[in-house]
């Protein structure tokens, strides 16, 4: 059961990671309104996984979810002031009808809250996997280490490239280039971090680092460093079309590689999910709303996506 | 730190709650507007409800998009704040909140198929898509207020060593105090949103602009606020006769009734004084409470004393919001009454001055009411988080430092209000697109 209800957290995670990520243009001036329309209508959905992540972690997970939101107040504090001006800002510029000038502020606000949030997220994730949340309370702040600092900018680094990679195949002539380059700094510098968190987690992260060395999450990782290579030649040759597809999946296979390397453990270095999990009465019905659910949303975004497809030649 | 992690952390939570209730109000009651004018326009052909609708579904996109933001604040903050809250109960109202998650999905979902759909949709089908927003904006405040209900009247699980062991989820969602609360809550919603419409365009009367729209816009608003609050009536009588039965502390409280009696009287206004057990300055009408809530002039009402000390809420905080809400919906009750009697006495929309002002009144009031509604629940449920099973002071947060961030929330707020208070301000000057109406001068909103 426990199983069933990791797959279910693992989905809605891996989709809110990235949407909140597509979503974290991190950059400023003219490439900011490009992003933002492309971003607009993302924007919603993005804010939905999220909520979605939270439910499921309460629901399913409420003693993980009252150890982690109490270990990891600080970063979760800021990642949520970061959540509500980020959101905020989406909101007054569209209904500013997208002109930057009748909505002064909101742009530096977007930026920096789009730094920040990904920022505190990535710290809190890193702590998470970390090994110092433990059943015996632990370090007091536990995210306030090099690991979990080292993921937290590998959060903003995975922003940054998913978002030129989505950009690059949205755009085109020099904003287009710009993304590009864009793209290519963002995957070199996700590289070196995540070499970087490797070796800071040989000494700081040592349950993580230990489980590393199993043969399931050196596969998936191998994989994901393929994966992050080949978005890095899709760029150079220029094949945009690809960006999107390549930069999610390398993206998904490091949230994988993250997930084999901590499953059966919720969290590092001694809660196993099934410690944490509900009971099956909680899991069966929570399931279940989840399915039916589906079935009354899909054929509603279905319409959405038909509706607005049909004529935007 | 002079404030405490408990005191910071409710009020931080009372806080966010009272700004998220404000857009979850708009959200519920503004979908109900456009799908009226709208339906009125396809109907009668005429221009100007389209108008409406348009103009309606854009401030409804941009303040449903806000309380998405303050609704996702809200669900970190129950694991920031509640934790130990969280750990014993999130099992429990999972449920509801995910099918409210999905509730909420299809509401935004539909809502940019009406805003962004007006030139792809035909206007059948366009009409249309508002009936699911208000279903799905409904179907959220139902299932948001039935846990609100299960922390009144907590029911549908078992607990063993001081966790819960199984739950049933109807049990849950209906719980004996949902049907009250979902309804008076639902309700009020559309209260205040037909007066905050109404008054919006009786500033733009009172300015001078008689305009046919505004008159069309304002009569819409007060049709509904109408309909509503006199149902609305109904509800909180029924309402107040479940507390004194189910919940009579927070009942003893809200009537300011310090000692069990019989024959007790209704208590209007007066200065709840724990200290002296009196409430000085009260109008009391003999023996009403007792005849309104049990049908018998000396039907005994229990009083706070014959409760344990530590159970009981502390009746300030309980009877000023209700005294608030009492009067207000009686006041509101007596607007719409006098702007249908002028229209039913004048055979057309022409309110007085007196009246404009009055409705312009009650527009920020019915949220007034709402607010001190909710704050009657809240407070008469102390010092419960779980109705008699977990106090809140067992749900609070083991983390310092509260306070500091309920300071800077509380700056986030303010600078979210000022800012919306801009744009929407600036949208009155706005013309609707493809209006067939030049100019709106200051009379649009």
């Amino acid at each position: 059961m426990g199983l069933i209800a990791y797959a279910v957290f693992g989905g809605a995670d891996f989709g809110g990671g990235v949407w909140t990520a597509l979503a974290s243009g991190p950059r400023a001036g003219q490439q900011r309104e490009a992003v933002f329309r492309a971003m607009g209508p993302v924007w919603e959905t993005n804010h939905i996984w999220l909520i979605f992540v939270i439910v499921t972690l309460f629901t399913a997970f409420p003693a993980a979810f009252a150890q982690l939101f109490t270990a990891l107040f600080i970063p979760l504090v800021i990642a949520l002031l970061g959540i509500i001006f980020r959101g905020a800002a989406f909101a007054f510029r569209h209904f500013g009808d997208g002109n930057e000038a009748q909505v002064p502020l909101v742009g530096s606000f977007f930026s920096i809250a789009s730094i920040i949030t990904p920022l505190a997220m990535g710290i809190a994730l890193g702590a998470v996997a970390g090994g110092h949340i433990t059943t015996r309370g632990g370090a007091s702040e536990p995210w306030l280490r090099p690991f979990p600092l080292v993921t937290g900018l590998i959060g903003v680094a995975v922003c940054a490239f998913l978002t030129a990679c989505f950009m690059t195949d949205r755009t085109d002539g020099q904003l287009r280039e710009d993304f590009r380059r864009r793209g290519i700094l963002a995957s070199v510098a996700l590289g070196a971090l995540t070499t970087v968190a490797l070796i800071v987690a040989s000494w700081d992260a040592k349950p993580f680092w230990e489980r590393l060395s199993s043969p399931v999450p050196v596969a998936v990782i191998s994989v994901a460093v393929v994966m992050g290579l080949a978005s890095l030649v899709v760029l150079w040759r220029r094949l945009y079309a690809l960006a999107p597809s390549v930069a999610a999946g390398t993206v998904a296979l490091v949230l994988a590689g993250w997930g084999v390397v901590q499953y059966p453990y919720l969290i590092l270095p001694d809660q196993r999910i099934s410690d944490l999990a509900a009971g099956t009465t909680t899991l069966v019905p929570f399931l279940v709303s989840l399915v039916i659910g589906a079935v009354v949303l899909v054929p509603s975004l279905v319409f959405l996506y038909r509706t607005f497809s049909e004529k935007t030649g | 730190m002079v404030l405490d992690s408990l005191t910071s952390a409710r009020a931080l939570m009372g806080a966010s709650l009272a700004f998220h209730i404000i857009f979850a109000t708009i959200g519920i009651g503004l979908p109900l507007l456009l799908l009226i004018a709208e339906g009125l326009a396809l109907r009668t052909g005429d221009g100007m409800y389209r108008d409406m609708a348009k103009r309606w579904g854009r401030v409804a996109a941009l303040l449903f998009a806000v309380g998405a933001v303050s609704g996702t604040a809200l669900s970190f903050e129950f694991g920031l704040l509640w934790p130990k809250w969280m750990e014993f109960a999130g099992g429990v109202i999972g449920f509801p909140f995910a099918l409210e998650g999905f509730a909420f999905f299809i509401e935004a979902i539909f809502l940019s198929l009406y805003i962004y759909g007006w030139d792809r949709l035909s206007p059948r089908v366009h009409w249309l898509c508002a009936i699911p927003i208000v279903l799905c904006s409904a179907a959220s405040a139902f299932f948001v207020i039935s846990v609100n209900g299960w922390m009144n009247q907590p029911a549908g699980f078992t607990v063993a060593d001081g966790k819960v062991v199984s739950v049933d989820p109807f049990a849950v969602i209906f719980n004996p105090a949902m049907p009250y609360e979902v309804i008076h809550g639902t309700l009020a919603a559309y209260v205040a949103m037909g007066f905050a419409v109404a008054g919006v365009y009786a500033v733009a009367m009172l300015r001078g602009d008689q305009s046919a729209y505004n008159r069309k816009a304002l009569t819409l608003g007060l049709a509904v606020a109408a309909v509503f609050t006199v149902i609305q009536l109904v509800s909180g009588d029924a309402s107040a006769r479940f507390l004194a039965h189910n919940q009579p502390e927070k009942f003893a409280a809200m009537e300011a009734q310090f000692e069990t009696e019989r024959g007790a009287p209704l208590r209007i206004g007066g200065f709840p004084d724990p200290a002296t057990r009196t409430t000085p300055y009260a109008i009391e009408i003999p023996k009403l409470a007792s005849l309104l809530t049990f049908f018998d002039p000396n039907a005994e009402v229990r009083g706070l004393n014959s409760f344990p000390p530590d159970e009981i809420p502390d009746p300030r905080f309980v009877h000023y919001p209700f005294q608030v809400m009492v009067g207000i919906g009686s006041f509101l009750l007596l607007v719409a009454a006098w702007f249908w009697a002028t229209v039913w006495r004048r055979r057309a929309v022409r309110p007085g001055r007196p009246l404009l002002l009055a409705i312009v009144a009650a527009a920020p009031l019915g949220f007034v009411a709402l607010e001190a509604g909710w704050l009657v629940t809240e407070f008469g449920r102390q010092p419960w988080i779980i109705y008699k099973v977990m106090r809140v002071s067992e749900g609070v947060t083991t983390q310092q430092g509260v306070g500091v961030v309920l300071l800077t929330f509380l700056l986030v707020y303010v600078v979210l209000t000022i800012g919306l208070l801009v744009l929407l301000l600036r949208e009155r000057r706005r013309p609707v697109e493809g209006s067939a109406r030049r100019t709106e001068g200051s009379g649009g909103a």
